[in-house]
C-alpha cells in the first residue's frame, strides 16, 4: 500500500521530521516493498542461486507437492519460489531473534530508567545509530526512541511472515526482495539491542583499546564456584554480577559464558571469562565444571536440562523464549527459589531479570559446595579406558556433520594415542550426534577432554561502535582503495575445518594491512590460536579501526556497528546525508566501500539474515561450505553479466566490464579459496589506480600462493596499465597480452542510480 | 537407492540418483557424452588410494574420456604441479551456477556440457550443488565419482570402502579405454 497522508503524518511524528539535523530523505521508515526497485536492480546482477534441500513442499494440506522438473505445487508455486520462501522464513527467524532480544532489553531498561533515559555513546561517537538514521530517518536520543526502532522492526516482520503463507507471494525475486527488507530491519534491531545494552549496562564505548579478557575453558579456575551463562542476552548476568559484588564474593567465583552472552559479560566486567564459541557448548557442559548453568536466549542447546542433570549442575532458565518445560518460579520469593534449587535440586524458570540475577548469585556458592568430585577432567588414562568399548563400527562417523573420522581416532585412543582425537576435537562443531548414535555408549565428547588443549587465551573486550574520528581518518583511504578493504569476520562456529583457521584468516589480512573487524563466535575463535611466542592476534595487533588493526566489536548484535561503520564512511567522509536515504547509502557502499563479510562457520538463521541485510546495503558476504545448506546465494557470472554503471559525474552509462564486487553471497570450499575470494570482493569500481594496485597486489599474491599461478580473471580487474602492481608488472603485462586484454573505460563516480527506474536523482550520489 | 554414507545427505524428495554398481556401465554412459566436464575439488589432493593420488585418478579419467577439467577451491595448484592446466577455475557454486544455464558456452567455449562428473568435493556441498543441477539444469546429466552415494546426482557410486573405490575407479578407467 502506498503511503497516504495519515500514514505520512504518523511517520513524521515518529521520526520527528521537523528536527533538522538532516533533511528527511526519500524513504523514511520504508515498508516491505518500498525499496523493491533497488533490490531488483541488485538481483539483476546478483541472481539468486538455489540449492534445494528437498524436492517437495509440505507447507499446507494440499501437499506434499512434488516440485521437481518444472512441476508446480497445488498452489502454483515452483521450486525457485519455494526456495525464496525458505530464504524469507530464515530471514524472519533471524530478524525476530534479534528483534525480540532488542525488545526485551529495551523494555527491561525502560522499566528501570524510563523512556527518557538518554543515549550517550561517549565523546567519540556522534553518529550514534547509522541504521536507524538511514533506514528510519530517526536520530534516536532516548530509550523511548529505541523502542520506536523496535516497533518499526516488529511491524515489518508481520508483513514478511504474511508473505510466506500459502497462496501469497510466489515469485522468487519478490521473496528475495522481502528477505532483503527483513535483513535490513535485522540490522536496525541489532543496533537497537546493542545501543540499549551499551547505555543500560554501561559497556565501554568511545574507547578503542578495551582491556583483554580471559578466553578458553582452560582459563577457568574450576576450584572456585563456576557459573556458565549460555546464550545471547546478558541482562540477567549483569544483575548477577552486581549481586556477587555486593556480597563481596565476586573475586571468589568464576563468571563464565559460552556464545554471545559471554561477550557482553566481559563488556560489563573484564573479570568475567569466555569459555568459547557455541561449538564448545556440549563439550564444556559435559566437563561438569559449571556449578550453575544459566540460559537466556538464542543458540542455546535444547537439551541443557539433561546435560545439567548428568553433571549435577544447577540450572536456571531465564528467558520465555527457552522455557524447557520447567516450572515457572517467577512469582516465588527469592529465598524460596534458592531453597528449591539448592536443597531439592530443582531446575527452574525465572522470567524476571532482577530476580533471576539475585537467585543466581545466591545459588552459586551454595551449589558449588560438594561438587568437587563432579569436576574431574578426563585424563589420558581415563580416556583410554573409556574408549575400550568402541567396536569401530563407524556409525558415529556417518552422522557427523563435519565428516570427521571419529572411529579411527577412538581406535588410536584405545592404544593411548591422542593425535587423531585432537584433530577431531579441533574440527568438532559440537553437535553431539556421534555419541547419540553409538550403541556402545562410548562417551566420545568426554574422551575429547583428554585430547583438548587446556590453554588460556586472550580476547579483546568488545568495544561497540567504531568512533567517528576513526572513520574520518580511514574514510579516504578506504574509498580510494589504499586501505585494501575492511574484512568483517563474524558469525557462528560451524567451521568446516580446524577452529584455528579463523585466526589464520584474520591474521593474513591484518598482516596485509586490511582492517579486520570481528564479532560473535568468530571473535572468540580468532583468539584461540597462539604464535610461537604465545601471543594471540589480540595481543599482537592494534585494536584500531585502521590499516592492520584487529578489533572485536562485541556480540552478534554489535554487528550493526560494523555495517554501521560502512554507512558512516558515506556520511562522515563523503558527506552524504543518511536520513531516510537508504538507496543512496547502499549504492555508495556497493560501489565505493571495499568491505566484505566472512561468515566461515555460519549455521544459524540469524547469520543468514545478517548476511542478507549486508547484501541489501552493498556488502558482499563469503560463507563456508556448510552454508550451501542455507539453499540460497546471490551470484553473478563475471564473463556473461552486464557490468554497466552510471558515471555519476558525467551522467553517462559506462560498460565497465568489471565484475566488482563479483558476488553478494557466495560459498567457498576451502580457507585458501575464501581468502582469495575476500581479496577479490574488496575490489570496487571507485578504486584509484594506486588503490587498485594495492588490492590487486594482495589478490595476485594470495592467488599465486594458493593456486600456483596468476589469477585467470585478472583481465577483468585491470582497467589500464596503471592498475598493475609494480612487483608483478612484467608477468601481468605478458599474461594480459596472451588473453587479448584491452584497456577498459574509466569513470569517476560509479553508481547504480540511473541504471534502473528510481525516484533518486543521480545528483543525490554526487557530493 | 541406498542410504548415503553421511546422514547429512539423507535423501528428502522424489528424484534420486541411480546407484551405479557396475563401473563399466558408468563408463559407457560417460563415453556417450558429447562435451563431458570433470569438476575436481580439494579432496582430490588429500586422498591417496593405494599409492595413487585421487587427483591422478581424476586426471586419468579426464584424459581418457577427453573431458574438460574445472578446478574448484584451491586444487588448481596441485593440478599445475602435476603438469595439468585446468580448462577453468571456479569455486564449486560458481561452476554450478554457470552449468545451469543451457546457453552457457562451457569451459572450452564450445557449448555447455552435457555430462558433468564431480570428484573430491565436500559431501554436503557436493550434494547441495547437485540439487541445484537436478532442479535447474535438466539439459545435462551429473555423475559423482566419490565413494559415497550422492542422492541428488543422476548417477552415483555406491558407498564404498577405499579398496573397493580404487577398484571401481580402475575398472571405470578400463571401461573408458575399451
Ligand atoms: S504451499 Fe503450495 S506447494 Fe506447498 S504444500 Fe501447499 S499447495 Fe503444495
Ligand atoms: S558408534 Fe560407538 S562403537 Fe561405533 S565407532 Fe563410534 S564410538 Fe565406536
Ligand atoms: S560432536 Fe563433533 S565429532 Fe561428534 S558428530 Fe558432532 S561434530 Fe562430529
Amino acid at each position: 500500500m502506498s503511503k497516504g497522508a495519515v500514514k505520512q503524518k504518523e511517520i513524521n511524528k515518529i521520526i520527528r521530521a521537523e528536527d533538522n539535523w538532516e533533511p528527511v530523505g526519500p524513504t523514511p521508515m520504508p515498508e516491505i516493498s518500498d525499496l523493491r526497485r533497488w533490490d531488483m536492480r541488485l538481483l539483476k546482477t546478483y541472481k539468486p542461486f538455489y540449492a534445494p534441500f528437498c524436492d517437495v513442499c509440505c507447507f499446507c494440506t494440499y501437499g506434499k507437492c512434488d516440485l521437481t522438473e518444472d512441476k508446480k505445487g497445488a498452489c502454483g508455486i515452483n521450486i525457485a519460489g519455494q526456495q525464496g520462501r525458505w530464504g524469507l522464513m530464515f530471514s524472519l527467524m533471524g530478524c525476530s531473534a534479534h528483534g525480540a532480544h532488542a525488545r526485551h532489553l529495551v523494555d527491561y531498561l525502560i522499566e528501570k530508567y524510563g523512556e527518557d533515559y538518554k543515549i550517550d555513546l561517549g565523546g567519540q561517537v556522534d553518529v550514534e545509530a547509522p541504521h536507524m538514521r538511514t533506514v528510519m530517518g530517526l536520530k534516536p536520543e532516548t530509550l523511548g526512541d529505541l523502542k520506536k526502532g523496535i516497533e518499526y522492526v516488529e511491524r515489518g516482520i508481520i508483513h514478511g511472515v504474511s508473505a510466506t503463507h500459502m497462496g501469497q507471494e510466489g515469485s522468487d525475486l519478490d521473496f528475495e526482495s522481502k528477505s532483503m527488507h527483513i535483513g535490513m530491519l535485522d540490522h536496525v534491531a541489532m543496533e537497537v539491542a546493542d545501543i540499549a545494552q551499551t547505555i543500560g549496562f554501561k559497556f565501554p564505548t568511545s574507547v578503542a583499546e578495551t582491556p583483554l579478557s580471559g578466553l578458553g575453558w582452560g582459563s577457568v579456575d574450576k576450584d572456585k564456584p563456576v557459573v556458565t551463562c549460555v546464550g545471547h542476552n546478558a541482562a540477567v548476568a549483569t544483575v548477577m554480577i552486581d549481586h556477587l559484588m555486593k556480597a563481596g564474593i565476586y573475586d571468589q567465583v568464576e563468571v563464565t559464558g559460552i556464545c554471545c552472552t559471554s561477550h557482553d559479560n566481559i563488556r560489563y566486567s573484564d573479570k568475567a571469562k569466555i569459555i568459547g564459541p557455541l561449538s564448545k557448548q556440549i563439550f564444556f557442559l559435559k566437563t561438569g565444571i559449571a556449578d550453575l548453568v544459566m540460559t537466556d536466549e538464542q543458540c542455546v542447546r535444547c537439551d541443557i536440562p539433561e546435560l545439567a542433570k548428568a553433571t549435577g549442575s544447577a540450572l536456571i532458565a531465564t528467558s520465555d523464549k527457552i522455557s524447557y518445560g520447567l516450572d515457572d518460579m517467577t512469582h516465588k520469593e527469592v529465598d524460596e527459589i534458592v531453597r528449591l534449587v539448592v536443597e531439592e535440586g530443582k531446575q527452574v524458570l525465572i522470567r524476571d531479570v532482577d530476580k533471576a540475577g539475585e537467585v543466581a548469585a545466591k545459588v552459586l556458592p551454595l551449589v558449588a559446595k560438594n561438587r568437587k568430585d563432579k569436576k574431574v577432567i578426563v585424563t589420558k588414562d581415563m580416556a583410554q579406558e573409556l574408549a575400550q568399548t568402541c567396536k569401530t563400527c563407524q556409525l558415529c562417523d556417518r552422522v557427523c556433520p563435519n565428516f570427521l573420522n571419529i572411529s579411527d581416532a577412538l581406535a588410536d585412543v584405545q592404544k593411548g594415542k591422542f593425535d587423531l582425537m585432537s584433530a577431531v576435537f579441533a574440527r568438532c562443531v559440537g553437535c553431539g550426534k556421534c555419541e547419540q548414535e553409538c550403541a556402545k555408549e562410548v562417551p566420545i565428547i568426554k574422551i575429547m577432554q583428554a585430547a583438548a588443549s587446556w590453554d588460556t587465551y586472550n580476547i579483546r573486550v568488545g568495544r561497540g561502535p567504531i568512533q567517528d574520528v576513526e572513520i574520518r581518518k580511514v574514510g579516504a583511504p578506504i574509498v580510494l582503495g589504499t586501505i585494501p578493504g575492511i574484512i568483517a569476520i563474524v558469525g557462528c562456529s560451524n567451521y568446516p575445518e580446524e577452529i584455528e583457521e579463523v585466526a589464520e584468516i584474520a591474521e593474513e589480512f591484518a598482516k596485509r594491512k586490511y582492517i579486520v573487524v570481528l564479532s560473535g563466535c568468530a571473535a572468540m575463535a580468532a583468539g584461540m590460536k597462539k604464535d610461537a611466542e604465545g601471543k594471540t592476534i589480540y595481543d599482537k595487533y592494534k585494536p584500531e579501526f585502521d590499516a592492520g588493526g584487529v578489533l572485536n566489536v562485541g556480540s552478534c548484535v554489535a554487528n550493526a556497528h560494523i555495517t554501521g561503520a560502512a554507512m558512516k564512511v558515506a556520511n562522515i567522509f563523503a558527506k552524504l546525508p543518511l536520513r531516510a536515504n537508504y538507496e543512496v547509502i547502499a549504492d555508495y557502499i556497493l560501489n565505493r566501500v571495499g568491505a566484505v563479510g566472512l561468515v566461515w562457520g555460519s549455521y544459524s538463521q540469524k547469520a543468514f539474515t545478517i548476511g542478507t541485510g549486508c547484501n541489501r546495503m552493498g556488502i558482499p558476504v563469503v560463507l563456508g561450505p556448510h552454508s550451501a545448506k542455507y539453499r540460497r546465494l546471490y551470484l553473478s557470472r563475471k564473463e556473461e553479466d552486464d557490468w554497466t554503471v552510471m558515471d555519476g559525474r558525467k551522467k553517462e552509462l559506462v560498460n565497465t566490464e568489471e565484475p566488482s564486487p563479483e558476488h553478494l553471497m557466495v560459498v567457498t570450499e576451502s580457507k585458501e579459496r575464501a581468502m582469495i575470494t575476500l581479496a577479490r570482493l574488496c575490489i570496487r569500481k571507485n578504486d584509484t589506480a594506486q588503490g587498485r594496485q594495492i588490492k590487486l597486489n594482495h589478490y595476485i599474491s594470495l592467488y599465486k600462493q594458493h593456486m600456483g599461478s596468476l589469477p585467470d580473471d585478472l583481465q577483468n580487474f585491470v582497467r589500464n596499465d596503471k592498475d598493475i602492481p609494480i612487483v608483478y608488472k612484467k608477468e601481468v603485462s605478458e599474461y594480459l597480452k596472451t588473453v587479448g586484454w584491452k584497456p577498459k573505460p574509466l569513470l569517476t563516480l560509479p553508481t547504480f542510480i540511473g541504471t534502473y527506474e528510481s525516484n533518486i536523482p543521480i545528483d543525490a550520489v554526487v557530493k | 537407492m541406498s542410504l548415503p554414507y553421511y546422514h547429512v545427505n539423507v535423501f528428502t524428495g522424489i528424484k534420486s540418483c541411480k546407484v551405479m554398481e557396475d563401473p563399466q556401465t558408468l563408463a559407457k554412459i560417460a563415453k556417450k557424452a558429447q562435451r563431458p566436464l570433470l569438476v575436481l575439488g580439494p579432496k582430490c589432493g588429500e586422498v591417496n588410494l593405494g599409492g595413487k593420488q585421487l587427483l591422478d585418478y581424476g586426471i586419468e579419467i579426464a584424459k581418457t574420456l577427453g573431458a574438460a577439467i574445472c578446478a574448484t577451491a584451491n586444487i588448481k595448484k596441485k593440478l599445475l604441479e602435476a603438469g595439468v592446466t585446468p580448462d577453468s577455475t571456479y569455486d564449486a557454486v560458481e561452476i554450478i551456477n554457470h552449468l545451469k544455464d543451457s546457453d552457457w558456452k562451457g569451459v572450452k567455449k564450445e557449448g555447455n556440457h552435457d555430462f558433468v562428473m564431480f570428484l573430491g568435493i565436500r559431501p554436503d556441498l557436493g550434494n547441495q550443488g547437485l540439487s541445484t543441477l537436478k532442479h535447474f539444469a535438466g539439459h545435462l546429466k551429473t555423475a559423482t565419482l566419490c565413494k559415497y552415494v550422492f542422492p541428488n546426482a543422476n548417477f552415483s557410486l555406491p558407498n564404498l570402502k577405499d579398496d573397493k573405490w580404487k577398484e571401481y575407479l580402475d575398472n571405470m578407467i578400463q571401461g573408458l579405454k575399451s
